[in-house]
């Protein structure tokens, strides 16, 4: 049947035709089209990954930013511990201070208390030393004329007095 | 596109070929009988390229009064080569340089037979034989615009247009989204770079997508065309799906890589005595490889105008050639919804064909191009 015979004009021209064709569809059509295309494609693709990129970033100052609260809500704690601590200690190392200087004063107090009674005790002695001399005197002269002999007799009787 | 816009299509479709039919039947001189419908030399002829692009024909009346219908046809020039290339405008200026245009076959005429026995009506030859009236001896090469190459060169001048201009817009919308036209085709362009070069190429696909894209979109366009009344049915021609066929063997051919040659020439892997086998088989699958791409093309697309035609020409079978108007009436109400659903059908099949013959292409490419480091 005539339908599948080739015909030699219908090729050729076929050929001519299609080969102009594309060849002028490449040069004017195809390469711009492709490379916007490309170009496109490109700017896409490098924009989703800056904005990835952003967002990475976001999240990690984010990260960042709720780490340094933790540290500083850590911080505050630690330091509000540590100030009980030392409020703690301060009172009760006063306590003890307090306690040490009253302890210290009351000693000093009982030793002044002590000296003073010493020399009390030794005045009250001299005094009555003094006064039983006087009272000695008063009847010794009475009772003896020499005075230096009874003078030192005296004085011994005081001081066997003063060692009982 | 719309259901109206299809079945408008169809429409004119049917009353194109309708007036093409009437005038084939009633054109005849009136004393002759009326000569019977002959529904597959009509198809044939239909399907077939021709030199005079029949456009529609314009109701009259002869001299006697019967109705008649005076075709208005493009009648393009003939250009032929024997011993010489040779340059004719029309049916009168091939006869005076002793050449007979008779079936859109050119025959040179025997020496010694006068142009004077040919009969011309309408500027077509009418009953010349071959046998006796043509020189045997001579070979005729025509080399002529034909309808289809004609229709082809529209079809490219359309390509160029709409894809220039949708390159235009993307300079012009640089960064932008695409608009229009250009957001129309951009799919499909990113479908035959993405998912038939890029999937069959792979690394080297740039260097191929522009073919493939042309290849992708004359066919289609092509089909779309032949779709059309009026249009001839470029891909229903077996030369011109030869030619692609043959550019596309020509393009995997020049791309085979070593592996590929020394697979056709001598089978690695393959028992001694088997090679000379697998090499014949081989060398076959060569040339039946874009065989194969011409036919499927070329089939498919003729196949669907026949089914048109073959519903048309049901309408004159019925009607008996106009002597019952009731049986071509009945016929009609079917012949108009079947010759819808094949149109639809075309309609899909111009793209899918066009997809095959591209997606082949690039399959047969990316094979010739594989270098293989295992063997079988």
């Amino acid at each position: 049947m005539e339908i599948i015979l080739p015909q030699l004009g219908l090729f050729f021209w076929t050929t001519v035709l299609f080969l102009i064709f594309f060849v002028l569809l490449r040069r004017y059509a195809w390469k711009p089209i492709l490379s916007a295309l490309n170009k496109r494609e490109e700017d896409i693709a490098n924009s989703l990954a800056e904005a990835k990129k952003a967002r990475d970033e976001m999240a990690k100052l984010k990260a960042d930013n709720e780490a340094l609260l933790r540290q500083a809500q850590e911080e505050r704690k630690k330091i509000l511990i540590e100030a009980e601590e030392m409020g703690k200690q301060i009172v009760s190392k006063a306590k003890t201070d307090a306690a040490e200087a009253a302890s210290k004063e009351m000693e000093k107090a009982r030793q002044q208390i002590e000296a003073e009674k010493r020399s009390a005790l030794a005045e009250i002695k001299q005094t009555a030393a003094s006064l039983a001399i006087e009272v000695a005197e008063k009847v010794l002269r009475k009772k003896l004329e020499d005075k230096n002999e009874q003078e030192a007799l005296a004085q011994k009787l005081i001081g066997e007095l003063s060692q009982n | 596109m719309s259901i109206q816009k299809t079945l408008i299509l169809s429409l004119l479709c049917l009353i194109g070929t309708a007036f093409a039919q009437t005038n084939h039947t009633n054109s005849e001189t009136p004393s002759e009988q009326k000569e019977e419908f002959n529904p597959s030399e009509t198809i044939v002829h239909h399907i077939l390229d021709t030199h005079d692009w029949h456009l529609t024909d314009i109701p009259g009346k002869d001299e006697n009064g019967n109705r008649i219908y005076h075709p208005v046809a493009l009648h393009l020039p003939w250009f032929f080569y024997d011993q010489g290339f040779h340059f004719a405008s029309g049916t009168e200026a091939l006869l005076e340089k002793g050449y007979v245009p008779y079936h859109d076959h050119l025959y040179k005429l025997k020496p010694g037979v006068s142009t004077e026995e040919i009969h011309i009506a309408h500027g077509q030859v009418e009953h010349f034989d071959p046998e006796t009236m043509a020189d045997s001896d001579a070979h005729v090469i025509d080399l002529s615009v034909t309808k289809a190459s004609l229709q082809m060169m529209i079809v490219g001048l359309l390509l160029l247009w709409v894809f220039i201009s949708i390159a235009k817009a993307y300079q012009k919308r640089d960064g932008q989204a695409p608009k229009g036209i250009q957001s129309l085709f951009e799919p499909i362009i990113l479908f035959v770079r993405d998912d038939i070069a890029k999937e069959y190429l792979g690394e080297k696909a740039d260097k191929y997508t522009p073919y493939l894209l042309s290849l992708f979109f004359f066919i289609w366009f092509s089909n779309m065309f032949g779709l059309l009344p009026i249009n001839s049915n470029i891909m229903g021609n077996i030369s011109v799906t030869g030619a692609l066929a043959v550019l596309s063997f020509i393009l995997v051919q020049a791309n085979g890589s070593k592996d590929y040659w020394r697979h056709i020439i001598a089978m690695p892997g393959v028992p001694v005595a088997i090679v000379p086998l697998m090499t014949i088989i081989e060398i076959i699958s060569l040339f039946v490889k874009p065989f194969a791409l011409a036919i499927r093309l070329f089939a498919n697309i003729s196949a669907g105008h026949f089914m048109i035609l073959s519903l048309v020409s049901l309408i004159f079978i019925m009607g008996k050639n106009g002597e019952s108007v009731g049986g071509a009436l009945g016929i009609m109400p079917i012949t108009v919804l079947f010759t819808l659903a094949i149109f639809s059908l075309e309609m899909i099949v111009a793209i899918i064909q066009a997809y095959i013959f591209t997606l082949l292409t690039a399959v047969f490419i990316g094979m010739a191009r594989e270098t293989h480091d295992d063997h079988h």
